[in-house]
């Protein structure tokens, strides 16, 4: 005990744990009035360590040649013990992965939380919506099965509606003027060195965003509801007497991951293939399209759009043009209200903004 | 706009890409000439197209050429003999014709009583098996309709019977195979043994032997019951698996709900 704590005071007079507990753990407080849907960025970082470490597992075994990934693929799943389980958690994780990005962000968006002086964090968090789409994209291809062939020689085709450097685009991310071994290789160092590296930046950045200007409050349960920042000078949003960090709102975050385990775990035990059309585990064969190729659920929605236009780069620029200003909509709405139903307009054009995705997304499977 | 705004939108939209590009109309399946020229046509001409996409040929990716010959990318020669053009074969020419590829099926067939009367008056492969509607190999084509169309039914009907287990064991064990296919298991070695199984019990089909199709039948159920016995040890292990979770899930619930309670008390 006594050697503990010398240790501890070792420590302490070097790095000031005392202060740090103080300033980032128990004294570092929380609105009163803050909820569930503010634990969804913990529940983001757990699944994203999950699949920092299930990724690793798989690289173990996962050989990415185009004559070989399938069948290590299929040795993982079949004679690596309990490799079932780590690549049926990566999949599936990935899918969790884009769910709970787009729940956070609908949260946020809800919450009028992307109001100033939280443009960057806006930002910031709309980069990293894009990069784990690209991650679960070049994910994609790397199983080389019929499914992957075929929906990234789709996905990489679309890329040429694009004038004048569209050509160029396909061939330089496939490496050639069909997908192959060299798009594999591509796809492979995006997926396991390249867009990881930049999701931790990004979600250290995004930290760092959330360190300097403070917790956001949320609009439920107040009289006053509208934005209390006034952009004279840089203040940290504090919340005196509010609730400290630890333990109380890490506990509420602990409940949340738990919850989102036991939902992951549901499906990863009794409906694993819920993600997996039958493509998905037949070898990849150049020579043979298969009848339906559709892409992965969060992808429906811009298939199907694409689908209604007869010209693809009009498709392309309506969607681009979409998510822009998505990405723009912290400098769009300046309004000070926060409380979605004190803002009717915005609150029914993102209802009908979802209504929208998700019947373009079940048109898209359907059709 | 001005420039600093629209510098901005492009990065958006280029940050936007994964999710543009993912989404596309799969390419359509590039159909021959043959069908192109023939699906269109009236009567007898078009009607081949009709009946084929119903047929085991057409499920199984065989198309017109693989069968006809010719050239299937050029429509003024698609029928020309010098680019392998047959047409369509002369009776007596049929089981050579479907046995260019169906091999051990026409030796089969040229051994069995309907072989022998090939020429004289008995039953080609279209008889049972349909030309351009080519139906499975299975016992269904074993129907009083089809057998009374040359002789008696109870024959014919005595070797269904024999013959009916082995076929519904091999059904459901392909279904089975094919289901755990679908969910990644590696089940090669089963399908290699079900296909030779599966073309052991075909080779009963032309024979008119009811003893030996009976003696026949058994042997090949106990080697379908081993396929069987390996397909029961997969989803066994399945149901394991489900039963872990279920654990898994009540922990994680037991722990979100300790969790939420120990914040109860802090509050």
């Amino acid at each position: 005990m006594r050697f503990l704590k010398s240790v501890y005071n070792w420590c302490e007079v070097r790095l000031g744990i005392k202060e740090l507990v103080e300033k980032e753990l128990t004294g570092y407080l929380l609105p009163r009035n803050i909820n569930f849907w503010y634990s969804m960025g913990s529940i983001l970082l757990f699944i994203f360590i999950m699949q920092v470490a299930t990724g690793i597992l798989l690289l173990i075994y996962y050989v990415p040649d185009a004559d070989k990934a399938f069948g290590s693929v299929t040795t993982i799943m079949n004679r690596v013990q309990f490799g079932w389980l780590i690549r049926l958690c990566h999949a599936i994780g990935s899918s969790m992965m884009v769910l709970f990005v787009l729940l956070h962000m609908l949260s946020v968006l809800f919450m009028g939380s992307y109001k100033s002086p939280r443009e960057l964090n806006w930002l910031s968090g709309f980069i990293l919506f894009n990069l784990v789409l690209a991650t679960c994209l070049t994910g994609y291809l790397l199983p080389w099965s019929q499914l992957s062939f075929w929906a990234t020689t789709v996905a990489t085709n679309s890329v040429g509606a694009i004038p004048y450097i569209g050509q160029f685009l396909v061939e330089f991310l496939r490496g050639g003027k069909l997908v192959g071994a060299p798009t594999l290789g591509r796809f492979f160092t995006l997926h396991v060195a390249v867009i990881p590296i930049l999701i931790a930046a990004v979600v250290g950045l995004h930290l760092f965003f959330l360190e300097r200007i403070g917790v956001s409050t949320p609009p439920f349960g107040l009289d006053k509801t509208s934005n209390r920042w006034q952009g004279e000078a840089f203040r940290y949003d504090d919340h005196p007497g509010g609730i400290p960090f630890f333990p109380n709102y890490l506990l509420q975050d602990m409940t949340s991951i738990a919850v989102y385990f036991a939902l992951f775990a549901a499906v990863l035990f009794f409906s694993p293939y819920i993600f997996f059309p039958k493509d998905a585990f037949v070898q990849a064969n150049p020579f043979q399209t298969p009848a339906h190729i559709k892409p992965e659920w969060y992808f429906l929605a811009n298939y199907q759009t694409l689908k209604l236009f007869p010209n693809e780069f009009v498709g392309l620029s309506i969607q681009g043009a979409a998510i822009t200003f998505l990405a723009l909509l912290p400098f769009i709405d300046r309004g000070r209200e926060k409380h979605p139903l004190k803002r009717p307009l915005f609150t029914v054009c993102s209802i009908g903004g979802i209504l929208i995705f998700i019947v373009l997304m079940v048109w898209g499977h359907y059709s | 706009m001005n420039k600093p705004f629209a510098r901005l939108s492009m990065i958006f939209l280029l940050m936007g890409m994964p999710s543009l590009c993912a989404a596309a109309n799969a390419p359509a399946q590039e159909e021959i000439v043959c069908i192109r020229c023939h699906s269109g046509q009236p009567g007898r001409l078009g009607e081949p197209v009709k009946l084929w996409r119903d047929s085991i040929h057409a499920a199984n990716g065989i198309l017109c050429n693989d069968c006809h010959g010719g050239d299937p990318k050029d429509a003024v020669n698609a029928m020309s003999p010098a680019r392998g053009f047959l047409g369509a074969p002369k009776e007596a020419d049929i089981p050579a014709f479907c046995g260019r590829c169906h091999v051990g099926v026409m030796k089969d067939y040229l051994q069995s009583a309907h072989g022998r009367r090939l020429g004289k008056g008995g039953p080609t492969c279209v008889s049972c098996h349909s030309n351009h509607l080519v139906l499975k190999a299975s016992l269904d084509i074993i129907t009083e309709k089809n057998c009374t169309q040359c002789h008696s039914y109870e024959q014919a009907m005595a070797i269904k019977e024999a013959m009916q287990q082995t076929e519904g064991l091999i059904v459901s064990i392909g279904g089975d195979i094919d289901a755990f296919k679908g969910e990644g298991v590696d089940t090669d070695k089963l399908g290699k043994g079900l296909f030779s199984v599966r073309n052991r019990f075909h080779t009963l089909f032309h024979d008119v032997d009811v003893e030996k199709v009976k003696q026949e039948s058994t042997q090949i159920n106990s080697e379908l019951n081993k396929l069987a016995d390996a397909l029961g040890k997969i989803a066994e292990q399945r149901n394991k698996r489900k039963l872990a979770g279920g654990v898994v899930v009540g922990g994680a619930l037991i722990a979100a709900l300790i969790f939420y309670l120990l914040r109860k008390t802090y509050d």
